[in-house]
């Protein structure tokens, strides 16, 4: 099917031919991915492949929309299409920076035992949770730690750490067959997930498989 | 999540409008739509449909199930069943809100089918919290919620993963307590 941003109806050469194939499921990710990074206590490995690709082309309708005429009934549909895309984009980002925020700490140290390739976080990501974490520090030394006693004004990282909850219940889809999940909790009781079937289970059972996408959180 | 979110969601299903311009296929980045012909039926996202509904370019075609009658059947079948029934859409109370409040003028037995989806919908609400009751009281780790649909699902989400967090966390917490004080016992 044909459906990139190209408002002219031309497609110009292959290459674009092969964008317009990818431009759909690119979209379809980016919604499953907010939908997971919502529901999922703990910050997921980053998408930026999807992000970057969909900003391409959201740049690449813009584009072609300013050689539209002003009532040319394209544009407002182009216009609300881009906006609901972005929507979802600033949405999904948003989602991340919260999470970022509340388990400065936390990311950060586990960050650091990943390699670059397996990182969670993209580049401008990790900055902002470093520079967030100097800020914080410097906020609680100049207003408060300074003012105590010698021995009380350390930053102390470990109390101030905030992990997220890895055991709280989720709700999902499953998108693939995967049998023998074990059920936390329980006496090795397992349970078989059918293509399609809605489930609520501890995130924990399932982490994996959302960041494998064998399964979506709902 | 937001319940408009959920019916952010939802409107991107597709309904069947009869337009009343011409124009060729459009591109969109979620997909290509058209060739609109007036007069012609075609399938768009509702937001779309919505939309041009509300310039006045476009009569919305009902949903195929949203039929009173068949709507009606589906009532029935609920009330009977001991388990929630597949509903005809994941979105169905979205979709029957979205396309029931901008297209009533095109929908015939518009109060009915109103009618038959609340009641629908009150049906599997109470199913739902009478078996989430009965699960939490099993003291459930698992439990599978197929044919359940969106909102549905968003509407206990608020109180049911936090109800069963709560009960992991006394849970640990008093085992923790005992292993504790079976240590110290000893």
């Amino acid at each position: 099917m044909e459906n990139n941003g190209d408002v002219q109806m031309t497609a110009e050469n292959d290459d674009q031919e092969e964008e317009e194939v990818t431009a759909q499921s690119v979209l379809l990710a980016i919604e499953e991915a907010w939908l997971n990074e919502k529901f999922a206590p703990e910050i997921l490995p980053h998408r930026s492949d999807l992000v970057d690709c969909m900003l391409q082309q959201i740049m690449h309708m813009e584009e072609n929309m300013k050689r539209l005429d002003k009532e040319d009934l394209r544009l407002m549909i182009h216009r609300m299409e881009l906006d609901r895309i972005k929507y979802v984009i600033t949405n999904y980002l948003r989602a991340r920076l919260e999470k970022i925020e509340k388990y400065t700490i936390h990311i950060l140290s586990q960050e650091a035992t990943r390699s670059s390739e397996e990182c969670y976080l993209t580049v401008a990501e990790l900055q902002f949770a470093k520079e967030f974490l100097t800020n914080i520090e410097m906020l609680f030394k100049t207003i408060a730690l300074q003012h105590m006693p010698g021995n009380f004004q350390t930053f102390e990282v470990d109390t101030l750490t905030v992990k997220p909850n890895l055991q709280t219940y989720v709700f999902l889809r499953a998108n693939d067959r995967i049998n023998g999940i074990i059920v936390p909790g329980s006496m090795d009781e397992e349970i078989d997930l059918e293509p399609g079937s809605q489930h609520i289970i501890q995130y924990s059972a399932v982490a994996d498989l959302v960041k494998s996408g064998a399964v979506k959180l709902i | 999540m937001d319940p408009c979110e959920i019916e952010f969601l939802s409107e991107k299903e597709l309904v069947s409008i009869i337009p009343n311009f011409s124009f060729d296929m459009i591109h969109l980045i979620s997909g290509s739509v058209g060739p609109f012909r007036a007069g012609l039926p075609v399938k768009v996202p509702i937001w779309l449909a919505v939309n041009l509904k509300q310039q006045q370019k476009c009569r919305i075609i009902n949903q195929d199930w949203m039929d009173a009658d068949s709507l009606n059947e589906a009532k029935e079948e609920e009330k009977l069943s001991k388990l929630f029934t597949k509903m005809p859409s994941n979105h169905y109370m979205e979709e029957a809100q979205l396309l029931l409040n901008v297209a009533s003028d095109d929908i015939s037995d518009a109060d009915r089918i109103k009618t038959a989806i609340k009641d629908i919908w009150d049906i599997r609400m109470s199913k739902l919290r009478t078996s989430i009751d009965a699960f939490l009281k099993s003291e459930g780790l698992h439990a599978k919620l197929d044919h359940l649909t969106a909102m549905e699902i968003n509407s206990v989400r608020p109180l049911l993963p936090h109800a069963l967090d709560q009960m992991l966390r006394i849970q640990t917490g008093g085992r923790a307590t005992q292993s504790h004080y079976s240590g110290t016992s000893q």
